[in-house]
């Protein structure tokens, strides 16, 4: 398999939760391009672990089921540990990302132009997402100071990669899905350089089954609010 | 009325201090001696409740019954969100366990795999992210 030059410091963290049936197929998409995967398995209760083990993927699996803010923060903390490591693209199991996205941000990253660099799906056409799923991400967006001070039009995409130092400093403690916020926010108050650029994103009848449901947005905002500060 | 505002500026006030506050020994303490009190209070007001109505009637309460509600709601949301922050503790640490134990594993198998070489470095502690016991942080 011809690997393209300059890969061998990309690696991709997929964190897994029951995606049996097409995390193969996903993995070898990604495999084509990168050699560098590590798919988190947050405690499936299905095959998952047996079909990511059959790829060419690292496996680390939860003992238990954690939440996917947590096998984020497993996968970049295993993928960290890697020698010669520098950039870490984080890639939803359901294959909706697509693996030219995540080279062109890593192109960016590489290009010393950002430390972060962030999927949008509406910053050229959002013509495949749903019309109230576009609504409430793009209310979302704008309600939201941290996304407001970084201009960010899509706060809550799975695709996006952060540069080494930026990995070494943060640490996502949000464990179910409250990460995706808990990363704008920290990125506004950091100083790191963050980008934003357009992905598409493949709306398939699997990954919509598998979406966050909006009403979700509920707990977020609670999991976000009552924590203790400082801790 | 008085009680209304009072109730609110304790409930408030209280939320801040369980929230903001890390839990030391200090704060540990105060709940106990609070809850204490407030056990004492409840066996005084059993025993004579004509004062706890006069209590009540000072602060624009109707009776001492009512007064004793609006002080156990005030305990009750307390102890919730008590609850609720020592949780948030526990699945911290249980999430730091997990990963350590996941991560460690990982190394084992996938060099089983021969996806890893026998010269990588071994995670031998994952940095731990809790800043509120200074002897678990090892960076």
């Amino acid at each position: 398999m011809p690997i393209p030059r300059g890969v061998d410091d990309v690696w991709l963290v997929v964190p897994v939760f029951n995606e049996q049936a097409v995390i193969g197929s996903v993995i070898e998409e990604i495999l084509r391009t990168y050699p560098n995967v590590v798919c988190v398995d947050d405690g499936s209760s299905d095959g998952s672990a047996e079909a990511i083990a059959s790829t060419g993927a690292h496996l680390v699996r939860h003992p238990i089921n954690l939440g996917q803010g947590a096998a984020l923060q497993t996968g970049l903390t295993y993928a960290c540990a890697r020698p010669g490591a520098q950039y870490f693209v984080t890639f939803d199991a359901d294959g909706q990302h697509r693996v030219e996205d995540a080279l062109n941000m890593v192109a960016k990253a590489r290009s010393g132009e950002a430390d972060v660099v962030l999927g949008s799906r509406f910053l050229e056409s959002a013509a495949t997402v749903p019309a109230l799923k576009r609504f409430v991400l793009r209310c979302i967006a704008a309600l939201s100071p941290a996304a407001r001070r970084l201009n960010l039009t899509d706060a809550h995409n799975g695709l996006r990669v952060f540069t080494r130092p930026v990995v070494e400093e943060f640490r996502i403690s949000m464990n179910r899905m409250a990460h995706a916020s808990e990363i704008v926010s920290y990125l506004s108050r950091s100083s790191w350089r963050v980008a934003e650029m357009p992905v598409s994103v493949l709306y398939t009848d699997y990954s919509m089954s598998k979406g966050q449901s909006l009403v979700n947005g509920v707990n977020v905002l609670f999991d976000l609010s009552v924590r203790q500060r400082g801790a | 009325m008085l009680i209304q505002i009072l109730l609110l500026i304790v409930i408030s006030g209280l939320l801040v201090v369980f929230v903001r506050s890390r839990h030391g020994v200090r704060m540990q303490a105060g709940k106990r001696i609070g809850l204490v009190l407030f056990a004492l209070v409840n066996f005084y007001a059993i025993l004579r409740p004509d004062d706890l109505t006069a209590v009540a009637n000072w602060f624009g309460v109707g009776r001492g019954t009512d007064l004793l509600l609006y002080a156990l709601v005030v305990v009750f949301l307390l102890a919730m969100l008590n609850t609720y922050l020592r949780f948030q503790g526990v699945e911290r640490q249980l999430t730091e366990l997990a990963r350590t134990l996941a991560v460690r594993e990982a190394e084992i198998v996938n060099r089983d795999r021969g996806l890893l070489s026998a010269s990588d470095p071994v995670v031998t502690a994952v940095t731990s992210g809790q800043p509120e016991h200074p002897s678990a942080r090892d960076s």
